[in-house]
């Protein structure tokens, strides 16, 4: 801090000549060497600059309404925490199938926002078509393909360094292919920015594909299947992940299954809470499983054994435990 | 309208007669469509129709007719109940205007 205030006070310096010149543009300069963590600086600086220049009233506000903008983080660089300006959540990592009309028919709010399919947010898509089109070239391939639904381009950027057998993984037109990347725009053109592309080598993979869109469409719309009654009221179906969609319901019954029954009782409760970071304290779980000396000591050998097997962690102390899913 | 949206969906042969004059997307439309109707293919010269299964796009003459356009493959094994099932739920209301068009 002391060493910045050593640099910053000759550029300040320098900047109160270049104010007294150009006013506006030398408030730009000083905004260009602003950091964080001088932040609190600047304003003690600005009071200072402030004081010898109040006969300056036009300038005042807006010194001082920058200045303040710093302090609340209101740079463009620090407000989104990132150089991309967009935060990703953990879905632009998760994988969905989609049919290429669903894919055409997708919107974006902006051109860097994610993309949303029926109000959801699509992360890396994967579908099944036939190849129209194949335009080779020096370092990427376009597959126009077509699924029945709509048609869309592939772009698949190839690595040089493949041979050239390889290079192309042998697709030929007018054959079915999966294809799995991330969905991008150029001007109004879309394309899938292929990561993977593959022949389909068992014609019931379409048919599977067509199904699974279906499927998981509609898990999108009700939540997931086996869901109980109370879970369906929040009506909270379409806008959980993966993760805390599979924690709300009764994938608990289909993952645990084999489990005895206690065990399965102490994983329900866990997931029944409202989720925290530290988890559940084990009083909590004893008391909600069990009532006497014996149960407590039963459900702390079957704590053991799900913290054995990695069903469970402990989380802040080793009194309190929370699901690994 | 769909014509103009260029899509080719896929169909039986109950269901072909609802897109004549439309591009279409049939099965085994030589011989047997996957519901066990009869479907006249208009073959295109030198087609490879080589498989059991083959999948026909094309455009639909009448209810029971079809120009091919292309003619694809799909081996020796191919569960048509499958095929049906997968073909009448495209075609359910809930889904064909949201997910298949």
């Amino acid at each position: 801090m002391s060493l910045k205030a050593y640099f910053l006070l000759p550029i300040y310096i320098l900047s109160e000549f270049l104010f007294l010149a150009l006013t506006l543009p030398s408030f730009e300069c000083s905004r260009a060497v602003q950091t964080p963590d001088s932040g609190r600086l600047h304003t003690v600086e600005s009071q200072f600059l402030h004081s010898r220049r109040v006969n300056m009233s036009q300038y005042e506000s807006n010194f001082y309404g920058g200045g303040g903008g710093y302090l609340q983080g209101g740079s463009p660089f620090s407000q989104s925490g990132s150089p991309g300006g967009v935060r990703r959540t953990e879905i632009s990592n998760s994988l969905r199938p989609f049919t290429i009309a669903q894919l055409n028919k997708a919107t974006q709010a902006h051109t860097d926002a994610e993309w949303r399919v029926d109000d959801v947010e699509v992360g890396q898509v994967t579908v099944v078509a036939q190849v129209v089109t194949i335009n080779r070239q020096a370092t990427n391939c376009v597959y126009l393909i077509d699924d029945g639904t709509g048609q869309i381009e592939a772009r698949h950027w190839v690595d040089s360094n493949e041979d050239e057998g390889s290079k192309w993984g042998g697709i030929q037109e007018q054959r079915y292919v999966r294809v799995t990347g991330g969905l991008k725009a150029f001007g109004k053109k879309r394309y899938i920015n292929t990561i993977h592309i593959r022949d389909v080598k068992d014609p019931h993979e379409i048919y599977f594909h067509t199904l699974e869109t279906i499927t998981v469409s509609l898990i999108h719309e009700r939540g997931p299947p086996n869901q109980n009654a109370q879970q369906k009221a929040d009506g909270s179906g379409s806008s959980m992940n993966a993760y805390s969609a599979q924690a709300a319901s009764g994938g608990l019954s289909d993952q645990f299954a084999h489990l005895p029954p206690l065990q399965r009782a102490i994983l329900k409760f866990i997931i029944d809470q409202p989720p925290r970071d530290e988890g559940i304290h084990v009083a909590l779980i004893a008391k909600a499983i069990g009532a006497s000396p014996e149960d407590a000591n039963k459900i702390g050998a079957a704590l053991d054994k799900l913290m054995d097997e990695g069903h469970v962690y402990t989380t802040i102390d080793d009194s309190h435990f929370n699901v690994s899913l | 309208m769909d014509t103009e949206k260029g899509i080719s969906p896929r169909v039986n042969s109950a269901r072909l007669a609802n897109f004549v004059g439309q591009e279409i997307d049939g099965s085994r439309v030589t011989v047997e469509a996957s519901d066990g109707g009869q479907v006249n293919v208009q073959a295109l010269p030198n087609t490879d129709i080589s498989e059991t299964y083959i999948e026909v796009v094309g455009r639909v003459q009448d209810a029971s007719t079809i120009q091919m356009h292309a003619c694809i493959n799909l081996g020796a094994n191919l569960d048509m109940k499958l095929v049906n099932d997968t073909i009448e739920l495209i075609h359910d209301p809930r889904f064909y205007s949201k997910i298949f068009s």
